[in-house]
């Protein structure tokens, strides 16, 4: 059984959102830190409602609007996020209320909206969807699993269409601390992937498709396949899991055109891709996606985003080549990495 | 009174996000719940907070509720009859 992309939104540092995918004016930042480029909420979330939503819920919600609308669906038959982080400001803000003021007088919308599976909950209130609901928080395998999730229901026949997303917002917390840890270049590059160092650039965003199991008439893509791989000891145990992920697929590194890879600049990040790209994929297209959306655990549902659009364009766009020539893509791989603990593969096509 | 009330409203407005509102659009006596501002349970948690947070206020009785958080005037009337 296959699994059609029927339609896709994207709410992140680009001007994703409402547009069909890459990405006609990309922009260009002078650095270390991504924000998202976000609607005008009001117009996209009922008023009544948008006043108790914090940013990165009314960024998965209009995401997740904003694909449904695209798709034609009124309510799917289920409603799955990953979120590494959640609703981290509201959870700061919780948190600092609950320290401040003796664990007393605590109101209940900051607590709402701290909760992890805050968005997906949004998303079904507002279409009064009663369905299957379930956010997966998995750090780097977050959108992944849920990716997983929705592809059983669907092969087993237990929905017909799921809404799938990954939501990850940075804060000022947030990005100060894991600045701390080294995480985040120090100066602004804009040699991102060229000149490797330490750290990467921090981002966010909040992606969704739209799976079906029956095609339609205007699908973006098929979702060949999904799988996770965690913590590989060295590079060629992850050569040989992604080996083994084409061969279950039927397929050799031939039969692939573009390798979209999770490279993000970071000089003990990148090795394992340059490595597949001079290896396994060496004749193979690179296309890099994180200079546009920044570095976060669910940066991958970006990288779906993308993929879906230059599979749907027969095309891609030569500012995103990194390495290799410019090709009519007829199927694409995902490879990223999470902090080289959370490795995962997607595998897009033509429908 | 009207003090009370006005300052009420601002605090109404702060406390349940109500981006787009000003004091002078809530009417005195207009309802808070299903009608007027239409708030609701969620809300009516926030305002028991905020009648404590702000004026030291605790709504001793649940069944009360409806009757002081009827209107801004008849919360301003509990809080100036409950004021210690």
């Amino acid at each position: 059984m296959k699994i059609y992309i029927r339609a896709t939104e994207s709410i992140s540092p680009q001007l994703s959102f409402g547009n069909e995918g890459l990405l006609a004016d990309l922009q260009v930042y002078e650095a270390n830190r991504l924000s998202c480029l976000e609607p005008d909420y009001k117009s996209l979330i009922d008023p009544k409602q948008i006043r108790r939503m914090s940013r990165v819920i009314k960024m998965g919600v209009a995401s997740a609007l904003g694909c449904l609308k695209k798709a034609d669906v009124e309510v799917p038959d289920a409603i799955i996020t990953g979120t590494a982080y959640g609703c981290l400001e509201d959870t700061s803000s919780f948190l600092t209320k609950l320290v401040n003021q003796n664990e007393e007088m605590l109101t209940p919308t900051a607590f709402i909206q701290s909760t992890h599976n805050t968005i997906g909950a949004q998303i079904a209130l507002l279409l009064k969807c009663h369905n299957y609901n379930n956010t997966y928080v998995h750090r780097g395998f977050s959108f992944e699993n849920a990716l997983l999730d929705a592809i059983l229901l669907l092969k087993e026949q237990s929905a017909e269409n799921v809404l799938v997303g990954g939501v990850d917002e940075l804060t000022d917390t947030s990005f100060q601390i894991l600045n701390r840890f080294g995480f985040f270049k120090q100066a602004f590059t804009n040699e991102l992937y060229n000149a490797p160092s330490k750290g990467s650039i921090a981002g966010e965003g909040a992606s969704f498709v739209l799976l079906a199991n029956q095609p339609g008439n205007n699908d973006n893509a098929v979702l060949e396949a999904v799988s996770t791989f965690y913590k590989p000891a060295t590079i060629e145990e992850s050569q040989e899991k992604i080996n083994r992920f084409l061969l279950d697929n039927d397929l050799s590194p031939n039969d692939i055109d573009v390798v979209i890879t999770g490279r993000n600049g970071d000089e003990t990040n990148d090795v394992v891709y340059d490595q597949l790209m001079s290896g396994m994929f060496r004749n193979k297209t690179e296309v890099c996606f994180k200079h546009l959306c920044g570095e976060y655990p669910t940066a991958s549902s970006f990288a779906l985003w993308m993929a879906a659009s230059i599979i749907k364009k027969q095309k891609v766009d030569k500012k995103l080549i990194h390495h290799g020539e410019d090709v009519i893509p007829q199927r694409i791989l995902i490879y990223n990495h999470s902090q080289g603990i959370h490795h995962s593969l997607m595998l897009i096509s033509g429908c | 009174m009207d003090k009370l009330i006005l300052e009420l409203k601002e605090h109404i407005i702060e406390q349940l996000n109500l981006q787009d509102l000003t004091p002078a659009d809530i009417g005195d006596d207009e309802p808070l719940f299903v009608e007027g501002l239409a708030l609701d349970s969620i809300d009516a948690l926030e305002l028991i907070v905020l009648l404590q947070q702000q004026y030291g206020i605790k709504l001793s009785k649940a069944e009360d509720g409806p009757k002081v958080f009827a209107s801004v005037k008849t919360m301003a009337e509990y809080i100036t009859a409950n004021k210690a």
